[in-house]
């Protein structure tokens, strides 16, 4: 395949975490990197200088700009419609395959189906990698529980998709690169009647810090407020897995794994996890794992690089003491 | 209003896996002890459905089981819940790898079904097989308005339901207006209920209806091959904290502090 063969173009909307630009930006590195095809950015919403500065650092040959005026961070239906009719203007359509990728987790994915089925591609959804081979559009997607791994092959030319992959690397910006806006005036919707209350949440989006500490089916309620406590000290924020949020000690927007949140943190502190593949699949490779877990055999400790047996009801509150009054 | 509630199931994680094989390019072929259960988000989408009509019972739910192995015991599970109604859908070709294929042959099987009153309820995955996109995509295939990622839905005093999302500091309560899609999250107010034994012996007796949907697309996709994930590589071994508890904990600081936390 030959580099002008295939388009990558990598779309966040800027209401998103500065991580999903991030890892749509290293998605975009990789896919482009294996296919030896340029990749372009597209960034939706008011126009934030910083975030055009990072994709174009990435090595966006393109940054397309489009500003639909007021948005909600969550009105996925039109982003979509932004990104359709960006991704519509023959500027970003010159070669015969483009990959469309959005950033991993269920945000992008409901953008990702919702793009699909607005243009005719293929929706891959959630996939692990994204290749050309014999002609074809090919990826892979872990399935069961990410015990076995699918790989898939279309026909089709485009395919949408939200790939994740570590770190984006900031080679520089290329000597050809440019910033185009792009313009579209977004059709208006029937307005949904929304009624908004505050929680008691103070913590920040597991997303946006570099140290998560996350807590499991093995800690409980006690354990969960000592664990809040030291993500505050640590200055990081707190996540859980899937039967910690179905236990309410955080909520579902906290959840690491397949089907949560996909998190690049430092430092992961897990405790009370046993490291099921459906949980480390949120968690990105390049993530230095520190596990906390009374059990020696519990499989969290073939991938964590710093691992402590014990029970989090003797280590939790000796931790906090050692930090200090946070 | 009623209610139609789609469930996909999925292998249970607690065992070892079935035997699975790509059969045809549109096949995989399942043998062996296959265990196929409700996935957290199926059973967070029929608590939701069952609390609704706990307050309202009038309202009639109707459940759509996608056909795969193991479906009897299945929708004896389901059965024991008494819904209203209770249906295997058996896709062919059956490829829930593929979501517009698969939101296209349920948009198919259900169009008829929904009327302006109906909530379609889906858990926000569907199946083992879906890369998160089958909600939305079914969503745009049906043109319903599609609410994400509900974690809780109530009725109020007016009779009117509303459906409850977090989002950072916020609770986002949205009215739910009908005919609509609704996937579902996990919750702690969505954990499914035990049903009563006496239910679970005449769901063990009774028969349940089936319907086959055939569509094809051309220029979908295709199976290719079926490995097993290789771990990730996450650099040298695990360094296990030794000593008594009070060494463990200053280790423990020292490797957290160290590797990139501020502590103030
Ligand atoms: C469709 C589907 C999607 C899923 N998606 C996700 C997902 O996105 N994220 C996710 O996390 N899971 C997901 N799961 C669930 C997953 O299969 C596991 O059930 C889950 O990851 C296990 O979570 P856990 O490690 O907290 O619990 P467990 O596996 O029960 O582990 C608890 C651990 O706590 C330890 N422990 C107990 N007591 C103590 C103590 N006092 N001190 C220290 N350690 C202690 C135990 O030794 C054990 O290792 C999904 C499942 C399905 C079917």
């Amino acid at each position: 395949m030959k580099s002008n063969d295939l388009t990558v173009i990598a779309v966040a909307p800027n209401r998103w975490q500065v991580s999903a630009l991030e890892d749509v930006l290293a998605a975009a590195q990789r896919v482009g990197g294996s296919a030896q095809a340029r990749f372009g950015c597209l960034l939706l919403g008011h126009p934030e200088p910083e975030r055009e500065r990072l994709a174009l650092e990435a090595g966006a040959c393109t940054v397309w700009t489009l500003d639909p005026g007021e948005a909600d961070a969550e009105d996925y239906e039109m982003w979509a419609a932004v990104a359709l009719a960006a991704l519509e203007s023959s500027q970003l359509w010159s070669t015969p395959r483009r990959v469309v990728l959005l950033p991993p987790g269920a945000a992008g994915e409901e953008l990702c189906a919702r793009i699909a089925a607005g243009n005719g591609s293929v929706a891959a959804g959630r996939c692990e990698d994204i290749r050309v081979l014999d002609g074809q559009l090919q990826f892979d997607r872990e399935g069961w529980g990410g015990r076995l791994s699918l790989s898939l092959i279309t026909a089709a030319n485009d395919l949408c998709a939200c790939l994740r992959a570590d770190k984006p690397s900031y080679p520089g910006r290329r000597m050809e690169a440019r910033l185009m806006p792009l313009e579209h005036e977004p059709a208006p919707r029937p307005q949904r009647q929304i009624e908004y209350r505050e929680t008691s949440e103070k913590l920040p989006p597991i997303e946006s810090v570099k140290t998560l500490v996350c807590g499991g089916r093995g800690v409980n309620e006690a354990g969960f407020a000592l664990l809040e406590r030291l993500a505050e000290a640590l200055d990081g924020s707190l996540a859980g897995s899937l039967p910690a949020v179905d236990a309410g000690m955080v909520p579902a927007y906290r959840q690491v794994g397949v089907s949560g949140k996909f998190v690049r943190p430092d430092v992961y502190f897990a405790v009370g996890v046993s490291g099921t593949p459906q949980h480390l699949a949120g968690i990105s490779a390049d993530t230095r794992i520190v596990a906390l877990n009374s059990d020696p055999e519990a499989p969290i400790f073939r991938v964590a690089d710093v691992g402590v047996v014990n029970d989090w009801e003797t280590i939790l509150p000796a931790l906090l003491e050692a930090l200090g009054p946070g | 209003m009623n209610i139609h509630l789609l469930l996909a199931g999925v292998a249970d994680i607690r065992y070892p896996l079935h035997a699975i094989a790509v059969a045809d390019v549109d096949r995989l072929e399942e043998t062996g002890h296959t265990r196929r259960i409700l996935s957290p988000y199926d059973e967070s989408a029929l608590e939701l459905a069952l609390k609704l009509r706990d307050s309202e019972p009038d309202l009639r739910l109707v459940v759509h089981l996608l056909s795969g192995p193991n479906d009897e015991r299945l929708l004896q599970t389901v059965a024991a819940h008494k819904p209203d109604h209770l249906e295997a859908l058996a896709l062919l070709p059956c490829a829930p790898w593929d979501a517009c294929l698969t939101a296209c042959q349920l948009a198919s099987a259900l169009q008829a079904e929904l009327d302006d009153h109906s909530l379609l309820l889906v858990g926000r995955e569907f199946g083992d097989l879906d890369g998160g996109n089958l909600p939305a995509a079914l969503a745009v295939q049906m043109g319903l308005p599609l609410l994400s990622r509900v974690q809780y839905l109530r009725w109020d005093s007016d009779g009117r339901c509303w459906s409850l999302r977090e989002r950072g500091t916020q609770e986002e309560w949205t009215l739910v207006e009908t005919p609509c899609l609704v996937s579902v999250s996990n919750d702690k107010r969505s954990k499914l209920r035990h049903p009563l034994m006496k239910n679970v012996m005449l769901a063990r007796k009774a028969s349940y209806a089936s319907r086959r949907v055939q569509i094809s697309r051309a220029a979908g996709l295709q199976l290719g091959s079926l490995q097993i994930p290789a771990e990730r590589q996450r650099g040298d071994h695990c360094t296990l904290l030794t000593g008594d508890v009070s060494q463990q904990v200053e280790s423990l600081r020292a490797c957290l502090v160290g590797s990139g936390a501020d502590v103030p």
